[in-house]
C-alpha cells in the first residue's frame, strides 16, 4: 500500500526508492502505479533507464509507463526498441510513440510499418493510428491523412484497415466524402459497417444527400441499413428518400423506413404511413400503425384530428385509433363517429374515448354506458368508460359521477358501474362500493362485496370488518370477513395493529375456516402481540390445538431473535 | 410526447424474433418467412456469433438472456477458473443439443477466432475495461458489465477506443431499457417536471472498499485457476482463495476504492439519461449529512444519497423540476407528484431489472451500428461522474473537474487518482 501512497502523495524524492522496484517481477506494477502518477522529470528518468536493462514482461511493463506518461525524450530509446526480437517488447514501443505522437515518433512508425515482421504488424499499425489520431487533434489533419492511408495499404489485420479507413475520411473533412461513400461499395463486410458507424459522425450535410443516393442504388440488405445510419442524423435526413423507400420496393428496405420514419418522420408523412397501415401486408401495416402512433409532433396531431371530417371506412377507424393511441383532444370529432351505422368505427370511436375523455366530458361517455344506444357497443362502451376513469386525475369526482349514473341505470348496468368504481379506488369508491354490498339490491350486495373483499389497501378494513357482521347473506360475510384477513396479511402495519385485527376477525369468525386464516396471519407475525393473542385463542375450544401450535412457533422465533417472552405465555389446563 | 417513445421499440426489419419476455407492452416482432431457414431457425447469415469471457454468477445470468434470442449463437467460453469452463460449456451445450462449446482459458485465444463477432465479458471489475478494449482492438462488438473502467482516464480511452475502432459497445446498465426508468428519465429530459433542479443516486454505500494483501496461499495449478490472468491488470498480490469471484480489487473504483459504483454506475448513468447525457458534473464535494452533491455545469445538482427513498427497490433515482418530481426503482414502480404527468400513458412495470431488452438493444445495433442504450459515451460520462465522487470522498474535500481538459482544477491530488497504471504486460 506504500505505493499507493505514493501515488497519490509522493514527490520526486520517492523516485530512486521506487526505481529499485522495477526488475520485481512481484512489486515492479505496485511501483509503476506511483511513477506514472508523480509528476516531474525524475519518474520519466527512472523508466527510461529501467528500459534499458528490463526484459520480457517487465519491459512491457515500463514501455507501458512511458507511453501513458507521453515521455518524448524517449523517443530514440523506443524506436530502438521497435526492432526488437520480442514481438512484445516491440509492440509496446510501437503503441508508446503513438500515444507520445510527435514528429520524431511518427517518423519512427512510419519508416517502420511495412518493414516490421508480420508478428508485430498489427501494433505497429495500432500505434500509426493512434499517432494520426494525435497530430489529427492537434490540427495537423494533412499529416494524420497521410499515416491513415499508409496503413490502409499495409499487409495488417482487417481490424487496422478498419481504424484507418476511419481515420482517413474523417481527416479529411468534407473531402472524405467520397473515400466514406467508396467505403460504402466494399465488398468486404467489415469496411461496410465501418461505413455505416462513420456516417454517423460525418460532419456537414452533404454526406446525408450521398447516403440518400447510396441507400437507393444499394442492395436491398445493405439499404435496410443505410436507413437507420440516416435516421441517425435526423436534423440533416433526406426525409424525401426514407419516405419514398417507405412506400415502395423491397419489404425490408420498407420496414426500416418505415421504422426509421418513428424518428425522423414529420406530418408530411402521414398520407402514406396511412396508406401503408391498412395495406394488405400485416408486416407492413403493423410497422406503419407503430410509426403512426410514435410520429413526432403536434402538427401531425392536428393533421390527424383535420383529417377525421372526411374519412371513411379503414381510414377512419385507423384515425381514431390514433387519437386514442396518441391521447389527441378530439372529442367533438370522436363523439360524431358514434353515431356511424358501421359498429367498427363506433368502437373505435369508443375506444379513443377511453383513451382521450377528460373529467369534464365523462358524462357524455358514461351515458353511452347507461343508455345503450346499440346493444353491440356495450361491451366496448363499458371497457373504455373503464380505461377513461382509472385515467382521472380527479379520483372523487369521477366516482361521484359514476355513482349518480348508477342511480339512475338499469339493473343490469349498476354492477357494472359499480366495477368501474372499483377500478378508480380512493376513499369515495371505497364508501360507493361499501353502500353498495349494504343496499337491498342482491346484484349490488354481490358486486360490492366482492369488490371490497379484493380491496388492494388497508383503507377498505373498517368497511369489511362492517360488511362481514351485517351483510345481508352469510356468504357475502364470509366474503368480507376473508377480504378483512387478507388485509391484515398483506399490508405493512404496526404489530399491535394487525394484532388487533386477528382478534376482531377471530371475534367476528363464526367458521373454522376463517379462524384458520387468522391464525395463520398470527403467526406469520410473530410479536408479543400476536403471542399473547395466540394464547388467549386457545380458549376456543374449535382452536385449542391449533393456537397452542401457534403459540409456541411464536415463542420459538421470539426466543431465538432473543426477544423474553416471560409473563406472555399461559398453558392450557 | 409520444404515448410510446419510453416503450422499447421493435425492429420489425431486422430478422430477429423477440423472446418471450412477459411483458404486456411489447408485441412478438414479426420475422418474415423469407428470413427463417428450415425449421424456423434463423439462416447462419444472420447470427451473431458470441464468445463469453468470465462467465460467473452475473455472467451467467446474462448468458441466459443471450441464449434467449434466436439469432444468437453462443459458441465458446473463456475463464480462468476450469471447473466454471466446464459448468457453462455445459449450459452451452445442453442448449443447442451438441458439444460445440470450445473453451479457453486464455481470452487472447477466443479474441483470435475471426467468427466470432461479439463477446459477453462479465469477469471481475478489474479486467472489465481492459478486456473491453483488447475485444474492440480484436475487431469484436463487446456487451461488457458494469462497473466498466476503474477510473477517469479508463473512461475516456474507453470512449475513445470505441469510436477508433468503431465497435458497438454496451455497458451492462440495463436499466435504460426498462419502461418505467426510460419514462421518468424522458419526463425529465423533455422539460415535463420544469426546469430540472435536482438528480438523486443511490450509490449503495460511500465508503472505499479495499482489497488490498491477503496471505499467500499455495497457488493452484495454473489449468485449474490461472492466479496470473485472474490478476490480469491488477497490482500483483499472491493468491488467497478470498481474492476470487465476487467484487475484488478497489472494487472496481481504482486507488481510492469504488464504493459509489455498486449502484452509483447504474444510478448516474439514469441520472445521466435525465440530464439528456450532458457532459459530467463539474463540481463534487465531500458527504455531509448522507448526501454527497455535485453539480452540473448548468447547475443542476446530482446528490448521492442513501436515505429517504420511497420504498420503490433497489437502484432508485428520483428527479425534481421546478414544477414536479418523479421516483423510480426496480420494484418496476414509479411515483409521480401530480397523475398528470403520467397523462393517461401506459407505463409496463417491469420489476426485478431483467437484461433482456438490454441485450436485444445490443444485438440489434450489432446489426445496424448504431449506438445501443448504454454505450462507450453514456458509459463513459456516467462513470466519470462516479469516480469524480469517489475521488471527492477519498480526498474528503471539494473537487473541481473541467471537462474540456478532463482534469481537476488546480489539484494534483486529485489529479494523481485520475489514473492508475496496469500490472505487466496489459495496457489500455
Amino acid at each position: 500500500m506504500a505505493c499507493k501512497h505514493l501515488a497519490i502523495h509522493g514527490s520526486g524524492d520517492a523516485v530512486p526508492e521506487l526505481a529499485k522496484l522495477l526488475p520485481d517481477p512481484q512489486l515492479s506494477s505496485w511501483a509503476r502505479i506511483a511513477l506514472e502518477a508523480i509528476p516531474g522529470r525524475r519518474p520519466g528518468e527512472a523508466l527510461r533507464e529501467a528500459a534499458e536493462s528490463l526484459e520480457g514482461r517487465l519491459l512491457v511493463g515500463t514501455i507501458n509507463s512511458i507511453g501513458v506518461r507521453r515521455d518524448a525524450i524517449a523517443v530514440n530509446l523506443l524506436e530502438t526498441l521497435l526492432k526488437e526480437e520480442d514481438a512484445e517488447v516491440a509492440s509496446a514501443a510501437a503503441v508508446a510513440l503513438g500515444n507520445i505522437a510527435n514528429d520524431a515518433a511518427a517518423r519512427a512508425l512510419r519508416e517502420s510499418l511495412f518493414t516490421a515482421p508480420s508478428s508485430v504488424r498489427s501494433a505497429f499499425a495500432e500505434g500509426c493510428v493512434l499517432c494520426a489520431e494525435r497530430l489529427d487533434a492537434a490540427g495537423r489533419s494533412d499529416v494524420a491523412a497521410e499515416i491513415y492511408d499508409q496503413v490502409r495499404t499495409a499487409d495488417v489485420p482487417t481490424q487496422r484497415i478498419v481504424e484507418a479507413t476511419r481515420g482517413a475520411i474523417l481527416a479529411r473533412k468534407q473531402a472524405g466524402l467520397p473515400l466514406l461513400m467508396e467505403t460504402f461499395q466494399s465488398p468486404n463486410n467489415e469496411l461496410f459497417q465501418l461505413a455505416l458507424s462513420t456516417a454517423r459522425e460525418f460532419p456537414g450535410v452533404e454526406v446525408d444527400q450521398a447516403l440518400a443516393a447510396e441507400m437507393v442504388s444499394a442492395a436491398p440488405d445493405r439499404a435496410t441499413l443505410i436507413i437507420q445510419a440516416m435516421a441517425d442524423r435526423p436534423k440533416s435526413v433526406v426525409l424525401a428518400a426514407v419516405l419514398d423507400s417507405a412506400r415502395h420496393g423491397n419489404k425490408r428496405v420498407r420496414l426500416s423506413a418505415i421504422e426509421a420514419l418513428r424518428r425522423v418522420g414529420n406530418e408530411s408523412c402521414l398520407p402514406a404511413l396511412l396508406e401503408i397501415a391498412v395495406d394488405d401486408d400485416a408486416d407492413l401495416s403493423q410497422a406503419a400503425e407503430e410509426t403512426l402512433a410514435a410520429l413526432p409532433g403536434a402538427s401531425v396531431d392536428q393533421q390527424i384530428v383535420a383529417m377525421l371530417p372526411k374519412a371513411e371506412g379503414q381510414n377512419l377507424q385507423l384515425l381514431l385509433k390514433l387519437i386514442g393511441q396518441r391521447r389527441i383532444d378530439a372529442i367533438n370529432g370522436v363523439y360524431a363517429a358514434l353515431d356511424y351505422s358501421d359498429p367498427a368505427v363506433r368502437h373505435a370511436a369508443l375506444t379513443a374515448l377511453g383513451e382521450t375523455v377528460k373529467l369534464n366530458s365523462l358524462h357524455r361517455l358514461i351515458s353511452e354506458v347507461v343508455n345503450h344506444r346499440h346493444p353491440d357497443d356495450a361491451t366496448v362502451a363499458q371497457q373504455a368508460l373503464g380505461v377513461a376513469s382509472a385515467r382521472m386525475p380527479d379520483r372523487a369526482a369521477c366516482v361521484l359521477q359514476l355513482a349518480t349514473a348508477m342511480e339512475r341505470a338499469s339493473e343490469a348496468t349498476k354492477p357494472i358501474l359499480l366495477e368501474i368504481i372499483g377500478g378508480v379506488g380512493g376513499t369515495k369508491a371505497l364508501e360507493v362500493i361499501g353502500d353498495a354490498a349494504m343496499s337491498d339490491d342482491p346484484q349490488m350486495q354481490d358486486t360490492g362485496s366482492r369488490l371490497l373483499g379484493k380491496w388492494n389497501s388497508v383503507d377498505a378494513a373498517p368497511a369489511l370488518l362492517e360488511l362481514a357482521k351485517t351483510a345481508p347473506k352469510e356468504k357475502y360475510q364470509i366474503r368480507a370477513l376473508r377480504g378483512y384477513i387478507g388485509l391484515a396479511r398483506k399490508f405493512a402495519m404496526s404489530n399491535v395493529e394487525r394484532a388487533k385485527m386477528c382478534r376482531l376477525a377471530l371475534e367476528v369468525s363464526t367458521r373454522l375456516e376463517e379462524k384458520k386464516l387468522a391464525l395463520d396471519v398470527i403467526k406469520l407475525y410473530p410479536s408479543h402481540a400476536t403471542l399473547k393473542l395466540a394464547v388467549s385463542a386457545q380458549q376456543d375450544p374449535e382452536l385449542t390445538d391449533l393456537a397452542t401450535i401457534a403459540a409456541q412457533e411464536i415463542e420459538r422465533k421470539l426466543t431465538a431473535d432473543g426477544s423474553d417472552v416471560s409473563g406472555v405465555l399461559s398453558r392450557p389446563q | 410526447m409520444s404515448n410510446n417513445q419510453s416503450q422499447v421499440h421493435r425492429r420489425h426489419f431486422l430478422k430477429t424474433s423477440a423472446t418471450a419476455i412477459g411483458a404486456s407492452a411489447l408485441a412478438p416482432t414479426i420475422i418474415p418467412s423469407s428470413a427463417l431457414g428450415r425449421d424456423g431457425a434463423i439462416v447462419p447469415s444472420e447470427r451473431i456469433v458470441v464468445g463469453g469471457i468470465g462467465i460467473g454468477r452475473r455472467g451467467g445470468y446474462d448468458l441466459g438472456c443471450f441464449l434467449q434470442q434466436q439469432d444468437v449463437q453462443f459458441v465458446a467460453v473463456c475463464d480462468i477458473k476450469q471447473k466454471r469452463r466446464g459448468e457453462v460449456k455445459q449450459i452451452a451445450d445442453e442448449h443447442y443439443g451438441n458439444q460445440n462449446c470450445a473453451t479457453y482459458r486464455d481470452f487472447r485465444d477466443l479474441l483470435d477466432r475471426k467468427d466470432i463477432d461479439a463477446v459477453l465479458i462479465a469477469t471481475g471489475p478489474n479486467w472489465h475495461a481492459t478486456a473491453a478494449m483488447m475485444a474492440a482492438r480484436a475487431g469484436k462488438d463487446m456487451y461488457c458489465e458494469k462497473p466498466v473502467t476503474k477510473n477517469i482516464a479508463q473512461s475516456l480511452i474507453l470512449a475513445e477506443t470505441m469510436r477508433r475502432t468503431g465497435r458497438v459497445f454496451q455497458a451492462g446498465t440495463q436499466r435504460r431499457n426498462l419502461p418505467h426508468f426510460a419514462f421518468a428519465c424522458e419526463l425529465a429530459r423533455t422539460g415535463k417536471l420544469g426546469k430540472l433542479k435536482k438528480v438523486y443516486a443511490h450509490p449503495r454505500g460511500m465508503q472505499a472498499m479495499m482489497s488490498g494483501w491477503l496471505p499467500a496461499e499455495p497457488e493452484p495449478e495454473k489449468d485449474i485457476v490461472d492466479w496470473d490472468m485472474y490478476l490480469g491488470p491488477a497490482a500483483w498480490r499472491p493468491f488467497n482463495k478470498k481474492l476470487l469471484d465476487g467484487f475484488n480489487f478497489e472494487k472496481g473504483g481504482g486507488l481510492v476504492g469504488g464504493g459509489v459504483l455498486e449502484w452509483g454506475s447504474h444510478c448516474v448513468d439514469l441520472c445521466q439519461w435525465a440530464v439528456n447525457d450532458c457532459l459530467p458534473p463539474v463540481e463534487y464535494n465531500a458527504p455531509k449529512n448522507g448526501e454527497l452533491v455535485a453539480r452540473y455545469e448548468n447547475g443542476t445538482k446530482l446528490i448521492f444519497r442513501e436515505k429517504g427513498w420511497i420504498p420503490l427497490g433497489s437502484c432508485p433515482v428520483r428527479f425534481e423540476g421546478e414544477t414536479g418530481w418523479v421516483e423510480a426503482g426496480d420494484s418496476g414502480k414509479i411515483v409521480l407528484s401530480s397523475p398528470e404527468l403520467l397523462a393517461g400513458h401506459e407505463v409496463a412495470e417491469i420489476g426485478g431489472y431483467p437484461a433482456t431488452y438490454h441485450v436485444r438493444d445490443f444485438l440489434d445495433c450489432v446489426k445496424t451500428r448504431g449506438q445501443p442504450k448504454g454505450n462507450a459515451v453514456a458509459a463513459c460520462n456516467a462513470h466519470i461522474a462516479c469516480h469524480a465522487a469517489n475521488i471527492a470522498l477519498h480526498l474528503g474535500r471539494q473537487v473541481k473537474y473541467d471537462n474540456t481538459t478532463h482534469k481537476f482544477i488546480n489539484d494534483e491530488p486529485a489529479n494523481r487518482l485520475r489514473s492508475e497504471a496496469l500490472r505487466e504486460p496489459w495496457r489500455l
